[in-house]
């Protein structure tokens, strides 16, 4: 087994990487998706309760959105596509 | 109680409707197809929607978008094919006309009632919750009614997936 070469610090990084903030996916109240239709899909997606699912969309529904999941970059990407191919309106941000 | 769609066991769903209806849902995977195929459609927006809500993340939704977009319209087009199937082997039973679905086409309708909802959604401009009431002399009525029939549809069809 070989070993990799020391690197020579030959200067100092000069640009502040950002911390690797989680991010979050929100689901937006929507006026002709079914409740039972949004509650269905959390369910189904996430594998949330009906308890838990049905709490979401009421949230979505009176309060007008609702965090529905949250992790790194990848997979919120990967669930708002998941929730876009069900015809949810969903989108991701940095959780600050 | 007429049912549109009932579960009869694992893997196994039933669709039943009456010839009227039947001549109607005939029509609305080719119009969904007509909506996919164009990308200036006004529905486009609604049926794919931007994924990071920040403007800093422009840069990230343009690619997210470029990529995606194909991907999600590969699902629909494939859901819309296998509802298209169905409707094929939709047959004579009793008094109505029905097929036996698999779950994967169950969910196929599922997609496509959705899509066409949001698509109506769209036409129609409902920016309002729903509140079932329909002015018969709003020039809309004829299609906020079809919005309300594919919705009770879709009831029907959440009620016998969560069956199982």
């Amino acid at each position: 087994m070989s070993t990799a070469p020391a690197r020579e610090h030959t200067h100092e990084p000069d640009e502040i990487v950002e911390p690797d903030l989680p991010w979050v996916v929100i689901v937006w109240n929507d006026p002709v998706n079914l409740m039972s239709y949004v509650t269905f899909v959390f369910q189904k997606l996430f594998g949330y309760t009906k308890e838990k699912a049905t709490k979401l969309m009421l949230d979505v529904h009176h309060k007008g959105r609702a965090v529905v999941s949250s992790g790194p970059r990848e997979k919120a990407e990967f669930d708002v596509y998941r929730l876009h191919s069900h015809g949810l309106w969903a989108t991701m941000q940095k959780d600050r | 109680m007429a049912r549109a769609f009932q579960r009869l066991g694992a893997d196994r769903y039933r669709a039943s409707f009456t010839r009227g209806e039947l001549d109607v849902l005939r029509n609305l995977p080719d119009q969904l197809r007509v909506v996919l195929d164009d990308d200036d459609d006004p529905a486009a927006e609604r049926l794919f929607p931007p994924a990071y809500a920040a403007d800093e993340d422009a840069e990230a939704d343009e690619d997210y978008r470029r990529l995606m977009r194909s991907e999600l319209l590969d699902d629909k087009r494939a859901a819309i094919g296998l509802v298209t199937t169905t409707l094929e082997r939709v047959a004579r039973r009793g008094t109505r006309w029905a097929v036996e679905l698999s779950e994967e086409e169950a969910l196929a309708w599922l997609g496509v009632l959705n899509d066409i909802r949001l698509t109506l959604g769209v036409r129609l401009d409902v920016t309002d919750d729903l509140d079932g009431e329909i002015d018969p002399g709003d020039p809309r009525a004829p299609g906020l009614h079809l919005l309300y029939y594919l919705g009770w549809l879709e009831e029907h069809l959440v009620a016998a997936l969560s069956a199982g």
